[in-house]
C-alpha cells in the first residue's frame, strides 16, 4: 500500500465515520443520564428519510435547504427519542425492550420505509446534497488536505461537538449534575436535581444527534433514499460508546476506525485492489464483536466509565 | 420554593409537623404523626423498624408528599414538594444509605446541586471552601479524594458536610451509628452537640435506646405509624423508653440455654483462611478459629472488615486464596456451594431477600432452593410439585410463617416472615453448622426474639453456630464467645462472660490493649 | 415539571390482567396506527378491513397466514425463551439464516433419500447450526460478560453477509450453477420437500406442527424440570442462584443455545416447507428475527403463546404481502408491528402499577 492510498483511506474514514460519531455522541449523552436507548438505528433512519424529504420539498437556496434538511431530520430523531423517553422515564418500561421497539417501529421495515413510500422520496435523488467543502483552499494540501480540509460542514460541526461535549460533561455544573443523575439518581434527587427533567432532555438530545447522523447518510454519503440505508451503523454507534468508555474523545477515535472499515471495500474496489468484498463488508461487524470482547473481559468488573445507574428506572416512592 | 428567614429566630420551635398521614399501597406508614423539634436541641426520633421514622423524615425532606397534615418551619407553614424545596428551606438529611456519588470527589459531592451562577466548575476554589468547612466542624476529610476510596466513617462525614455546606438549619440523621464503632459514635455525638449549641436543630433517628439516652435532649417515640409521646431525656430511662417503643415490658436478659456447648468437640475448624473481596482486595487475612458442638460464637466488627466475606467462604460462595475449613472433621473444598451444603453448613446471608432467597419466587419454591436437585423433590430431573407443596405446608406451619398461601412470592412477605422462610429451609436440612450474617437486622422486636430463639434451639440440638453481627448487644446476649474482626483479621477472641462493651468496642476500632488482647493465645497477631 | 400521571405499585396482580392487558395493547396499537394513517391520508377502516379479509377471510388467506406464521412461531419462541430469563438474544434473525444454510446443505446432499430421513436430517442440521451460532453469543456472555444484545445483532449482519457470499459472490455448493445471469440457490429435489397436512380444508405446514410441539416441550422444560427451576432462579436473582450452588454460566449458554436451535429449526422449515432453496435475498428482506421479538413480547414471553400470537402477526404480514402496492405501502406492516410492540411494552406497566391521575395540590 502506498501512502496515497493511506491518505484516501484516512480521508474516507473521517467521511464515513462522521455519521457514526454523531449517533455515538448522542447515545453517550443519553447514557450518561442513565438511559439506555437501543433505538439509534431507528432514529437515524427516521432522520435520514425526513432529511431527504426536506431536501426535495423545502424551497430556497441550496445552503438554506441543506440547513433545513438537517434541522428537520434532527427534529424527527428527537421526536422518536421523546417517545422512548416517555416509555422508559415516565412509564418505567424495560429500557432494552423499548429501545428494540423503537428500532422495529422506526427501522428499515417500519416507519422510515412507510414514509419513504408515502412521500415517494426514493424516486429521485436528494435535490440538495451535503457537499464536501474546500476549507480555505487547503483541500489540495498533500496528505492533510483531503483528510482535514476536504470534508462536509457536518464533519467540522462534529469536531466542535466533541469539544463541547467534553467540556459540558466534565467541566460544567450541569454536566456534573448530569453525570450524578446517571451514576446515582437517588443522590441527585436528594440534592435537589430534577432527575426526570435531566433524563428527558438528554434522551431527546441523543435522538437529535442520531437524526443528524441519519441525514448525513441520505444527503452526504448516498444522496438518495434506500430502505435500511444505515446498515447497522446505529448499532455500531451503541457499541462505540462502550469502547470509548463513555468519553467523547475516545468515541471520535472509534468512529473513525469504523468509518475506515466501512469505506474500505469501496475505496479498495475503486483502486482495483482485489479483496473479497464480503469479507470487507463483514469487517466492521467482526471488529465490533472482537473489540467488545476485549473491552468487556479485561475491565468487565470495573466497568470503566459506565454510568452506574444505566438502564435502571428511577422511582422515588419506593419502599 | 420557600426561603425561611432563619435569621429572625424569634421562634422556639424549628419544626412542627401536625397530623401527618402517609399511605403506601397496603400500609399506612404515618397515621397522624405529630412531631415538634426546638431550635438548638438534639431531638431523637425513636421507634422500631417499621414504626414510621423514615417515612416521617422523608416527608420532612420533601422526598414524600404527605397525604394529610401540615409542616411548619420556624413558624411558617410550608409545602415541601421536593428535596430541592427542603434544602432551600434549610433542611438537610444524612441518609442511612449514603446519598453520595462514589466516582465523584468529596468536593464534587458536596457542591452537587448547588445553585451557582458560574457555569464552569473551579475545582481548586471549591476544594478550598470545603476544607474551610471541614476544619470548622472538625470533620476531617480530603476534598480531592474519590468517595469510593473513603471509609464508611469518612463517607458519613462527607454527608454531614454536604448538608452543612448547603446551610442547613435542621439536620436529620437516619440511624447514623449503624456503621460506626462505639468510639466513632461518641465522636459523632460530640459533633452533633456542638452543632446544636450553634443554634441548629438536630433530629436523630434511632432504634437504639442507649445512644438516644446518650445524645438527645428530648425524645419522640413512634409506634405503628403513630406518635406515642415526647419526653425529656433527663426525666426518662431506657426501660421507660423501651416500654413506649414496644408497648410492653422488654427484658434484655441473657438467653437461657438447655443444651451444653462443647468447645472441645469442634464441628467447624477454620484454618488460615485468606480471601479476596469483590474488588480483588484482601478481605479475609489468615483467619483461624474453631466452633464447638452446640457452641454459639459471635463475630463482632464494624461492617466491611471481612465478616461478610468470611461467611461467604464458609457458605461456599467465595473461593479462598489460602487455607481451608473442616466440618465435623471432614475437609470441605472451598468455593463450592454444593460441597458446603453437603457438609452440613447452613448459611443465612446478610442480603436475605436477594441472596438467601429468590424474591419473586414463591414460598414453596424457596423452601426447596437447596434440595430441588435430589429425590424426593425432583425425580429424573422432573420437579415434583405435589411434594414441594406438602413440604411447604408443613414448614409454614412448624415455623409459623405468615403468608396467604405457599404460592405467594416471598418479596410480598414482611421482613420477619422472610427470615422465617430462610430459617425453615436452612434448619430443615438438619445442618451441623449455622453461619448467620446479621440475622436480626431490620426486624421488629417480636421477630428478633423469634429468630434468636430458633438459633438458640438449634445450638441446644448440637449445631455449631457462628453469628456475625454489628449489634454488640445481640452478641453479648447470645454467644458463648466473641471474635472481633478488624481489617480482615481476628484480633480478639473473648469469652462473653469476660467481655465488656468498651473492650470489644476498642477492638472493633483496631485497638488492642493489654487486657483485651487475645485471650485464647496463639490465634493471630494484631496488625500493627 | 411534575408529570400528571402517577404510578402506584401493585401489591398483587389480578388474574384478569393476563388477557386484559394484551387486548388493551392491541386496541391502543390500532388507534395509534389509525392516527398515523389518517395523517398520511389513508382511510384506516378500509385498510384494517382489507387486512382482516386478506389475512383471515378465506381458506386461501388462512393458508397464506399460516405460511407466514410458521417462521414467526420459531423466531418468536427463540426470543421468548431468552427474554423471559433476562437474556436479550436478538440474534434470532441470524440463527434462522444459519439454520437454513445447514438444513439446505443436507437437504441438497440427501435429496434422493427417503423423505422422512431427509426431513429428520434437515431438522437436526438446522438445530445444530442455529444452536452453534447462538452458543457463540452465550459463551461470550457467560465467559467475558460481553453484552449479548450487541454481539447477537452483529452476528445477524454477519449471517446476512454469509448468505450473500454463498449465493451471490461465490460458486458455493448452495448456488445453482445454472443461474448465471441472476444468481440463485440450488433447488431441493421434490422428494425432500416437507409434507403439508390438511385440517378443515386448510393446509397446515409441517413446520407449524413442529412449532406447536416444541412450544409445549419448552413450556414443560421451564415449568416442570430441574433445568427450568434453575434457569428461573438465575433470572430472578443471580445472587440467589449462586448461593444455592447453581452453575450460572452453563445455564446461560444452554438457554441461548436452545433458543438458537429453535430459530435454526425455523430456518430448516423455511427451506423444507416453503422456499425449497436457500433464498439469500428473500430471507434478508423478511426480517423474521425482528418480528419474532414483537411476537414474543405480545405473547408475554411464553413460548407456547408465541405460536398463537405468530398466527395473528403472520396474518398481518400475509395481508401485507397480498395488498402491497401504491395503496398499501410496504413499511405499514412493520410500523404496525412496531406500534404493537410499544403498546405491549407499555401495557406491562399496567400489570405492575396502577396508573392514577396526580391530585393537584395547591402550593401555598
Amino acid at each position: 500500500m502506498n501512502s496515497n492510498l493511506l491518505v484516501i483511506i484516512a480521508a474516507s474514514a473521517v467521511f464515513y465515520g462522521t455519521p457514526i460519531l454523531f449517533a455515538a455522541l448522542g447515545e453517550l449523552i443519553t447514557e450518561r443520564s442513565g438511559v439506555l436507548n437501543l433505538g439509534v438505528e431507528g432514529m437515524m433512519l427516521i432522520g435520514a428519510v425526513t432529511g431527504v424529504w426536506a431536501s426535495q420539498h423545502v424551497p430556497g437556496t441550496s445552503w438554506f435547504v441543506v440547513l433545513a434538511s438537517i434541522v428537520i431530520g434532527a427534529t424527527a430523531g428527537g421526536l422518536v427519542a421523546a417517545l422512548h423517553a416517555f416509555l422508559v422515564i415516565t412509564l418505567r418500561t424495560n429500557q432494552t425492550v423499548s429501545g428494540l421497539a423503537i428500532t422495529i417501529f422506526a427501522g428499515g421495515l417500519g416507519l422510515s420505509s412507510y414514509f419513504a413510500n408515502v412521500w415517494n422520496v426514493a424516486a429521485k435523488p436528494a435535490s440538495h446534497p451535503i457537499r464536501v467543502l474546500d476549507v480555505a483552499g487547503l483541500a489540495d494540501t498533500p496528505i492533510i488536505g483531503p483528510i482535514l480540509f476536504h470534508q462536509t460542514i457536518l464533519t467540522y460541526f462534529s469536531w466542535l461537538l466533541v469539544v463541547v461535549c467534553t467540556i459540558y460533561l466534565f467541566h460544567t455544573r450541569i454536566g456534573m449534575q448530569l453525570r450524578a443523575v446517571g451514576e446515582s439518581p437517588q443522590t441527585a434527587d436528594a440534592m435537589g436535581i430534577n432527575v426526570v427533567k435531566y433524563r428527558y432532555i438528554h434522551t431527546i438530545i441523543g435522538g437529535i444527534l442520531a437524526g443528524v447522523g441519519g441525514v448525513y447518510y441520505s444527503l452526504a454519503i448516498v444522496p438518495t433514499w434506500v430502505d435500511g440505508m444505515t446498515k447497522g451503523a446505529g448499532w455500531i454507534a451503541i457499541a462505540l460508546v462502550i469502547f470509548g468508555f463513555w468519553r467523547p474523545d475516545l468515541t471520535l477515535a472509534g468512529a473513525y476506525l469504523f468509518g475506515a472499515m466501512q469505506s474500505l471495500s469501496l475505496t479498495l474496489k475503486a483502486r482495483n485492489v482485489h479483496i473479497n468484498g464480503d469479507i470487507l463488508d463483514a469487517l466492521p461487524f467482526v471488529m465490533t464483536i472482537v473489540v467488545l470482547v476485549a473491552v468487556s473481559s479485561g475491565w468487565a468488573h470495573k466497568r470503566i466509565g459506565a454510568p452506574a445507574a444505566l438502564g435502571q428506572p428511577y422511582e422515588r416512592e419506593e419502599r | 420554593m420557600f426561603e425561611i428567614n432563619w435569621g429572625a429566630m424569634n421562634q422556639e420551635v424549628a419544626v412542627r409537623m401536625t397530623g401527618i398521614v402517609k399511605r403506601f399501597p397496603g400500609v399506612v406508614a404515618n397515621d397522624g404523626v405529630n412531631f415538634e423539634a426546638r431550635v438548638g436541641e438534639v431531638h431523637a426520633l425513636l421507634g422500631e423498624n417499621g414504626a414510621g421514622k423514615s417515612t416521617l423524615s422523608n416527608v420532612l425532606t420533601g422526598l414524600y408528599r404527605p397525604d394529610e397534615g401540615t409542616t411548619e418551619l420556624n413558624g411558617v407553614q410550608v409545602s415541601l414538594a421536593s428535596p430541592r424545596d427542603a434544602l432551600s428551606a434549610g433542611i438537610g438529611m444524612v441518609h442511612q444509605h449514603f446519598r453520595l456519588v462514589p466516582t465523584f470527589t468529596v468536593a464534587e459531592n458536596i457542591v452537587l446541586g448547588e445553585k451557582n451562577k458560574n457555569l464552569l466548575i473551579n475545582a481548586s476554589e471549591v476544594c478550598a471552601r470545603v476544607e474551610q468547612l471541614s476544619t470548622r466542624y472538625g470533620l476531617a476529610v480530603d476534598p480531592r479524594a474519590r468517595v469510593w476510596q473513603l471509609s464508611v466513617g469518612e463517607q458519613q462525614r462527607v454527608e454531614i458536610l454536604k448538608v452543612l455546606y448547603r446551610g442547613a438549619k435542621v439536620l436529620i440523621l437516619d440511624e447514623p451509628t449503624a456503621v460506626l464503632t462505639p468510639q466513632e459514635a461518641d465522636t459523632l455525638f460530640a459533633t452533633l452537640r456542638a452543632m446544636a449549641k450553634e443554634g441548629r436543630t438536630v433530629i436523630f433517628i434511632s432504634h437504639k435506646l442507649e445512644e438516644v439516652m446518650a445524645v438527645s435532649d428530648r425524645v419522640t417515640v413512634l409506634r405503628g405509624g403513630k406518635t406515642v409521646g415526647t419526653v425529656e431525656t433527663l426525666s426518662t430511662s431506657t426501660r421507660d423508653l423501651a416500654r413506649l417503643m414496644v408497648g410492653r415490658e422488654l427484658v434484655f436478659d441473657r438467653v437461657v440455654r438447655v443444651g451444653m456447648s462443647e468447645p472441645s468437640n469442634p464441628v467447624l475448624e477454620v484454618s488460615n483462611i485468606s480471601a479476596y473481596d469483590d474488588r480483588g482486595n484482601i478481605a479475609v487475612a489468615d483467619v483461624s478459629f474453631v466452633v464447638g458442638r452446640g457452641e454459639i460464637v459471635g463475630v463482632a466488627g464494624v461492617s466491611g472488615n471481612g465478616q461478610r466475606e468470611l461467611a461467604e467462604v464458609l457458605g461456599g460462595m467465595r473461593p479462598v486464596i489460602a487455607g481451608g475449613f473442616e466440618v465435623a472433621g471432614i475437609k470441605v473444598t472451598a468455593g463450592k456451594v454444593r460441597q458446603s451444603i453437603k457438609a452440613g453448613v447452613a448459611h443465612i446471608p446478610e442480603d436475605r431477600l436477594h441472596t438467601g432467597l429468590a424474591a419473586s419466587h414463591s414460598v414453596e419454591d424457596n423452601l426447596v432452593l437447596k434440595s430441588y436437585r435430589h429425590k424426593p423433590v425432583s425425580k429424573f430431573s422432573v420437579i415434583q410439585r405435589k411434594i414441594i407443596r406438602r413440604h411447604a405446608v408443613e414448614l409454614i406451619e412448624r415455623y409459623d410463617v405468615k403468608t396467604p398461601d405457599s404460592a405467594t412470592p416471598v418479596r410480598l412477605l414482611s421482613g420477619g416472615n422472610v427470615q422465617k422462610v430462610l430459617l425453615a429451609r436452612e434448619f430443615s436440612a438438619d445442618p451441623r453448622v449455622l453461619v448467620a450474617a446479621s440475622p436480626t437486622r431490620g426486624l421488629d422486636v417480636g421477630a428478633i426474639e423469634g429468630v434468636r430463639k430458633r438459633i438458640v434451639e438449634a445450638a441446644d440440638r448440637g449445631v455449631g453456630v457462628l453469628i456475625i453481627s454489628e449489634d454488640l448487644e445481640e452478641l453479648l446476649s447470645m454467644s458463648d464467645r466473641i471474635l472481633v474482626m478488624y481489617e480482615g483479621r481476628i484480633i480478639g477472641d473473648v469469652p462473653t462472660v469476660q467481655a465488656t462493651r468498651e473492650a470489644i468496642g476498642l477492638l472493633m476500632g483496631g485497638i488492642v490493649t493489654a487486657n483485651t488482647g487475645i485471650s485464647n493465645a496463639g490465634i493471630t497477631e494484631p496488625q500493627s | 415539571m411534575r408529570s400528571p400521571l402517577r404510578l402506584e405499585r401493585r401489591l398483587s396482580q389480578p388474574r384478569s390482567l393476563r388477557w386484559l392487558v394484551p387486548l388493551i395493547s392491541i386496541g391502543a396499537a390500532l388507534v395509534l396506527g389509525s392516527i398515523l394513517m389518517l395523517l398520511t391520508g389513508k382511510n384506516p377502516i378500509t385498510v384494517f378491513q382489507r387486512i382482516v379479509e386478506s389475512g383471515f377471510g378465506s381458506k386461501t388467506a388462512l393458508r397464506g397466514s399460516l405460511i407466514a406464521a410458521t417462521p414467526l412461531a420459531f423466531t418468536g419462541m427463540c426470543a421468548a425463551i431468552t427474554f423471559r430469563v433476562g437474556i436479550i438474544n436478538i440474534g434470532g434473525e441470524g440463527q434462522f439464516f444459519v439454520g437454513a444454510i445447514g438444513a439446505s446443505l443436507v437437504g441438497l446432499a440427501l435429496g434422493g433419500q427417503p423423505t422422512a430421513f431427509t426431513i429428520f436430517a434437515m431438522i437436526v442440521m438446522g438445530m445444530l447450526f442455529g444452536g452453534a451460532y447462538a452458543a457463540l453469543v452465550g459463551v461470550l456472555k457467560a465467559r467475558f460478560h460481553t453484552n449479548e444484545i450487541i454481539t447477537s445483532l452483529m452476528l445477524n449482519y454477519l449471517a446476512g453477509i454469509l448468505l450473500n457470499y454463498l449465493i451471490f459472490n461465490s460458486t458455493s455448493y448452495w448456488r445453482d450453477p445454472r443461474s448465471i445471469g441472476f444468481p440463485a440457490g440450488k433447488p431441493l429435489e421434490a422428494r425432500a420437500w416437507w409434507p403439508k397436512f390438511e385440517l378443515f380444508g386448510v393446509q397446515i405446514p409441517l413446520g407449524f406442527l413442529i412449532a406447536i410441539v416444541l412450544g409445549s416441550l419448552v413450556l414443560f422444560l421451564y415449568r416442570r424440570t430441574r433445568f427450568g427451576f434453575e434457569v428461573g432462579v438465575i433470572a430472578d436473582s443471580p445472587q440467589a442462584a449462586r448461593y444455592a450452588g447453581m452453575n450460572t454460566r452453563w445455564k446461560i449458554i444452554a438457554v441461548v443455545t436452545l433458543s438458537g436451535a429453535i430459530a435454526g429449526i425455523g430456518g430448516a422449515s423455511d427451506v423444507g416447507d416453503f422456499r425449497h432453496i436457500l433464498d439469500a435475498k428473500g430471507l434478508q428482506l423478511a426480517g423474521y428475527g425482528y418480528t419474532g421479538i414483537v411476537v414474543a413480547a405480545l405473547a408475554r414471553f411464553s413460548p407456547l403463546a408465541a405460536v398463537g400470537v405468530a398466527v395473528v402477526i403472520g396474518g398481518l404480514t400475509n395481508a401485507g404481502y397480498a395488498l402491497q402496492g401504491p395503496d398499501f405501502q410496504s413499511g405499514l406492516v412493520g410500523t404496525l408491528q412496531g406500534l404493537l410492540l410499544f403498546t405491549a411494552v407499555a401495557g406491562e406497566v399496567l400489570t405492575r402499577y396502577r396508573i392514577r391521575l396526580r391530585r393537584t395540590t395547591t402550593a401555598s
